[in-house]
């Protein structure tokens, strides 16, 4: 049998082999890139560089918000050898059981992603040659003491890390706190990574895009245990870290801190702003914490479900959510519009006639500056008739229809019923009816008043500042400073400057109210004679050097007693200072509001308190054992 | 061809060029691979670049010995060598573990794998059977006997296990193919019983080997083909779908094929070489039909059992997925590579493929050099392997032939295995690349086995039978 042919079968067996190999091999290394990134996704590392968040401090100058040191004592299990539990445990200062605890609880944390399609547990991510957080967040102290013992413990080491520090422990409300990015949050913003902060609330979650920086990038060569072999393209494609915007606030740091200080023991607020140009002096919520209770996860995880459980809700933001009928404040604005309207000048009296709404026993108002200075109820139910039921229209539903969404209109531009958009979040925009609001809100969405089924008699209340009306304690502060100002503001904001450039573009427009400016000097005289003369409602407000012009105002509360409100501005002449004091269940707004509001004026005109008397009994009081239900 | 010349004279020296350039490559290749900047000299015994030096050096001193002993021992001790071979794989058994197998002799890095060199032993004992057989009174017994100097030291192989030299030793079939040692009387003593039936001979019995390859290749491909997104991408982004796509290839070789044989065949045959290219393609597309379509019915936990077998299973991030490793060396390699230490994923020092010394030395290779490197690696075996079948048929002693033909087959089968798991187109079966695979067990055999190629072949014509 002639096989010699076969060798022909075997050689091209082999040569077709190497033409399907180099076909392939060409095809792979030179015409398809897949394999190209590939590699780069096996070997080449992108590695961030978390930069340290902008600092903060008050509008002197001062400090309120910087970072600090902080340590996480770190563990790659790989490197770990003849771990002496007992040992390490007493070094850290735990008991072995929990050393055996956070080993099992890191591995299941970090060991599953949960599929949100299938809710099942994903390929398992924890390795042996990564590295993780055993301790976190111990002081520079804790890991002091640790630091000389650790090279007995092959695997662990320390990591520096910053956290957020406050010097003063103030301004809880206004600062906010950080906390580690949810899943959802890096899904949403790619600048995240897991283990990063992301601001919470207030200026922190507020600013946060100024206050995190710009990241660093540098690209690596890894190798497969992860180690860094070379820098990637001699490291062409790296840039640096940049720490975020260091923020200027409108705050005082001290007014705040007095204000606080006067508040300890109420519930309540104190909105202070500078009327001139919108800045928030001090913004006061009562009871407040300690912004550092929020630092790091071991101290939030103590402190938060302590917070969130006491009664008397240190964590409501009450200066921006706290809604309530303004009371006898109103009147103010509710003047203002019917002279704006000419329905009634500056020397318009009306008589106190009780029949029509009730009111406290004092002489008739013979004038506007009157009505104001003893607050009379009938004097504003009757001007405030005159602009809703103006008689402009022959059906008396139809006028108060058009007369209500004008009166609408002249309170938006008081800045009420709207958010005034301050720039932190979690604000409430109050509530101002309109036409609208009684022909298909009130009293209830499914039997509403209804189209011309109401009339001014209906919706009295709300000349007086009652029924239906909502606003603020951010919103009163405004109009004491939109008064101050005889008719203009800029929206309150806590940020004075973005890195030295300027509050936000919003911050710097003025807003105009639609009262011209002449309307305002008899309602400002009223208010100066409110606190500084006989029969005025508010003389606990007067300060002997200063001409102090205020308001009070009574909110009326159908779970407990009334909450004290007082609104004020000074000097009476380029006023310096508009603040909203607001006290919950303290009943008449002059007793505790106004001598709050006059401390906060004088302190920050005068630096000084001459009244000590009126000082020590603020301090003193304590109106948190008023009874919240029933008078 | 001179007889009794000097050595210089009669040596191949193509085959030989060839040899001492792959040798040169594959040290200048382990060099960048493991490369320890503390320990930079090349002759440092400490490194693996020093030791795969000295392997080499030793294997020199064996070759010179080689060629100063007579070639004609190969012959006359075949059976002892043979059997000195088997005594070592029984002897191995009974070693401790290394890595899961009993494959090493002796301690340490002196350990040598008789695996490795049992491959010379069965060659030289096939060499010398089928030397003494008259080719044409072959019984069911010569068969037998062939098959049985194969499956000794298979089985043996296989208890230490070494799946990867058990496969290497299915390349002898080749040889025995070659010299028409076939299956054909097992297959007539089955058919002629059949009453009326008195065949001489049947086309299945004396192909059965290329046949059987045939089926085995085709099975791989499909499976490997229809299974694995990630290596059938015909051309950038023309995407078909595995199985399609591995009938649409064999049509395409079927037309070629026929073209090409058109072109060598008389013109007489012209009708019968469409016939049999027309049943090739039917009988190899329903082969690859019938292995995909009984792949997709099985159980699922019998389907994972394959895939894991053929590299297909793991995910393409876990740690032990060196398939996906080594093809992404391969590939990120571009047209002229990273260049010299330059590998990013390959170096022992990355580590992203394992193995990367030994059993993935190509992918090092292929990424450093790029296309440039990994075509003239491929050239070179070509030429090697083109050169010892030629060397081959020119040998008047048969059994240097038989010798020959195992050394090429042996040779192409570390060739196809160890390069095809890093581009996707064989399983990851663990077998050294001849000459650039680090260790000295292979490297030793390997030039042992090309050393006794060169004598026998420079001796040529001083043996007459």
């Amino acid at each position: 049998m002639n096989t010699e042919a076969r060798k022909y079968v075997i050689l091209i067996f082999f040569l077709f082999v190497g033409v399907i190999y180099a076909t392939r091999l060409f095809y792979m290394q030179v015409v398809d890139d897949s394999w190209t990134l590939r590699a780069q996704e096996i070997a080449e590392k992108r590695k961030l560089i978390v930069p340290p968040r902008g600092i903060v401090k008050d509008r002197n100058g001062k400090l309120i918000v910087i970072n600090k040191t902080y340590y996480n004592l770190m563990m790659t299990e790989k490197n770990i050898t003849n771990l002496d539990t007992v040992a390490f445990a007493k070094l850290i200062g735990w008991t072995p059981e929990q050393v055996k605890l956070r080993f099992e609880e890191i591995k299941l944390a970090e060991g599953f992603d949960i599929d949100p399609k299938t809710k099942k547990r994903t390929q398992p991510r924890y390795q042996k040659i990564r590295s993780y957080a055993f301790v976190k967040e111990m002081t520079t102290e804790e890991m002091a003491q640790i630091a000389p013992y650790l090279e007995n413990f092959p695997g662990f080491y320390e990591e520096i890390t910053s956290m957020r520090s406050y010097p003063f422990a103030n301004a809880a409300n206004i600062l906010g706190y950080v906390s580690e990015v949810n899943g959802e949050e890096i899904k949403e913003d790619h600048y995240y990574r897991s283990g990063d902060n992301i601001g919470r609330t207030g200026i922190e979650r507020f600013y946060e895009k100024d206050l995190r920086g710009r990241k660093g990038v540098y690209y690596i060569v890894t190798s497969a245990m992860n180690n860094a072999i070379q820098s990637y393209a001699d490291g062409k494609y790296d840039t640096t870290a940049k720490q975020g915007a260091t923020l200027q606030l409108s705050i005082d740091a001290d007014i705040q801190a007095y204000g606080e200080k006067l508040m300890v023991n109420k519930r309540g607020v104190i909105v202070a702003i500078e009327p001139a140009t919108g800045e928030i002096l001090a913004m006061v919520s009562s009871p407040t914490f300690d912004p550092n209770s929020f630092v790091g996860k071991r101290a939030t995880s103590i402190n938060y479900p302590k917070l969130l459980m006491d009664p008397d809700k240190p964590l409501y933001p009450r200066p921006l959510q706290a809604e309530y009928p303004p009371g006898s404040i109103f009147k103010l604005l509710q003047a203002l519009v019917a002279m704006q309207e000419g329905v009634i000048t500056a020397n318009t009296g009306f008589p106190c006639n009780k029949s029509l709404v009730g009111c406290h026993p004092h002489p008739s108002a013979r004038n506007i500056m009157e009505a104001v200075q003893m607050s009379c109820n009938p004097y504003f139910y009757q001007s405030t008739k005159r602009v809703i039921q103006s008689g402009k229209k022959s059906n008396i539903y139809a006028d108060s229809e058009y007369g209500l969404n004008l009166w609408a209109d002249y309170m938006h531009s008081f800045g009420l019923g709207n958010k005034l958009e301050i720039d932190i979040p979690g604000e409430r925009g109050g509530l101002i009816p309109d036409a609208n609001y009684y022909d298909n809100l009130f009293p209830s969405k499914k039997r509403p008043y209804g189209h011309h089924r109401w009339a001014f008699s209906t919706i009295r209340s709300i000349s007086i500042g009652q029924g239906e009306v909502k606003t603020t304690p951010l919103q009163m502060a405004n109009i004491a400073a939109l008064i101050a100002n005889r008719g203009w503001y800029y929206t309150p904001h806590l940020v004075k400057s973005i890195g030295g450039k300027g509050a936000k573009t919003e911050y710097r427009e003025k807003h105009m109210t639609m009262v011209d400016a002449k309307h305002y000097d008899p309602i400002i005289e009223g208010m100066r004679r409110a606190v500084n003369e006989g029969g005025g409602t508010a003389r606990q407000a007067r300060i002997d050097s200063i001409v102090v012009c205020g308001k009070t105002g009574t909110a009326q509360n159908p779970h407990g007693a009334d909450h004290s409100i007082f609104i004020t501005f000074a000097p009476m002449d380029n006023p310096k200072i508009a603040v909203a004091v607001f006290v919950e269940n303290a009943g008449f707004g002059g007793t505790w509001a106004a001598p709050i509001a006059s401390l906060i004026m004088e302190k920050y005109i005068t630096k000084n308190i001459k009244d000590k008397a009126k000082e020590t009994r603020i301090l003193e009081a304590n109106l948190m054992n008023v009874a919240k239900r029933g008078k | 061809m001179t007889r009794g010349k000097s050595i210089g004279a009669n040596l191949d020296w193509v085959l030989f060029s060839v040899f001492i350039i792959m040798l040169v490559m594959g040290v200048a290749n382990i060099y960048s691979v493991s490369y320890d900047a503390e320990h930079p000299y090349i002759l440092d015994f400490s490194q693996k670049y020093g030791k795969q030096i000295m392997w080499i050096g030793v294997s020199f001193f064996l070759g010179i010995l080689i060629f100063l002993i007579d070639s004609d021992i190969y012959r006359k001790f075949a059976i002892p060598i043979y059997l000195f071979c088997i005594v070592l794989l029984v002897v191995v058994l009974f070693m401790p573990p290394v890595n899961g197998a009993r494959a090493w002799l002796g301690v340490g890095s002196l350990g040598i794998q008789p695996a490795e060199f049992a491959k010379v032993g069965t060659a030289i004992a096939l060499a010398s059977y089928i030397n003494a057989l008259n080719m044409n009174q072959q019984s069911v017994k010569t068969v037998l006997l062939a098959n049985l100097i194969l499956l000794f030291p298979m089985v043996l192989i296989l208890m230490q296990p070494d799946a990867g030299s058990f496969v290497v030793f299915t390349a002898f079939l080749f040889v025995m193919y070659r010299e028409g040692l076939t299956y054909d009387p097992i297959i007539l003593k089955v058919i002629n019983t059949i009453p009326g039936v008195r065949f001489k001979s049947t086309w299945v019995g004396s192909h059965f080997i290329p046949i059987l390859f045939v089926v085995v290749f085709l099975s791989l491909i499909t499976l490997l083909m229809a299974e694995n997104e990630l290596s059938f991408d015909a051309f950038p982004g023309v995407e078909i779908p595995g199985f399609i796509g591995v009938i649409i290839s064999l049509l395409v070789i079927s037309i070629i094929g026929y073209f090409i044989l058109r072109i060598f065949s008389a013109r007489r045959d012209r009708n019968k070489v469409s016939v049999i290219v027309l049943i090739a393609f039917i009988l190899s597309a329903g082969i690859s039909t019938i292995v995909h379509v009984g792949f997709e019915s099985l159980a699922i936990h019998q389907k994972e059992r394959i895939e894991l077998f053929l590299g297909l299973r793991e995910d393409p991030n876990g740690d032990d997925y060196n398939r996906n490793r080594a093809m992404a060396a391969v590939g990120s390699g571009g047209l002229s590579g990273k260049g010299y230490k330059k590998a990013s994923l390959s170096s022992a020092e990355a580590n992203h493929v394992p193995e990367s010394e030994t059993d993935f030395i190509f992918c090092p290779l292929a990424e450093e050099w790029g296309f440039f490197g990994s075509i003239t690696v491929v050239i070179l075996f070509m030429v090697m392997l083109t050169r010892i079948v030629i060397i081959a048929e020119r040998q008047r002693s048969r059994f240097i032939r038989v010798y020959a033909y195992s050394v090429a087959v042996i040779l192409f089968y570390h060739f196809a295995i160890n390069i095809g798991m890093d581009i996707g187109l064989a399983p990851v079966i663990g077998i050294p690349l001849p000459f650039f695979s680090y260790g000295g067990s292979s490297m030793m055999s390997f030039c042992v086995m090309m050393f006794v190629l060169l004598k026998l072949d420079s001796q040529r014509a001083d043996l007459l039978s």
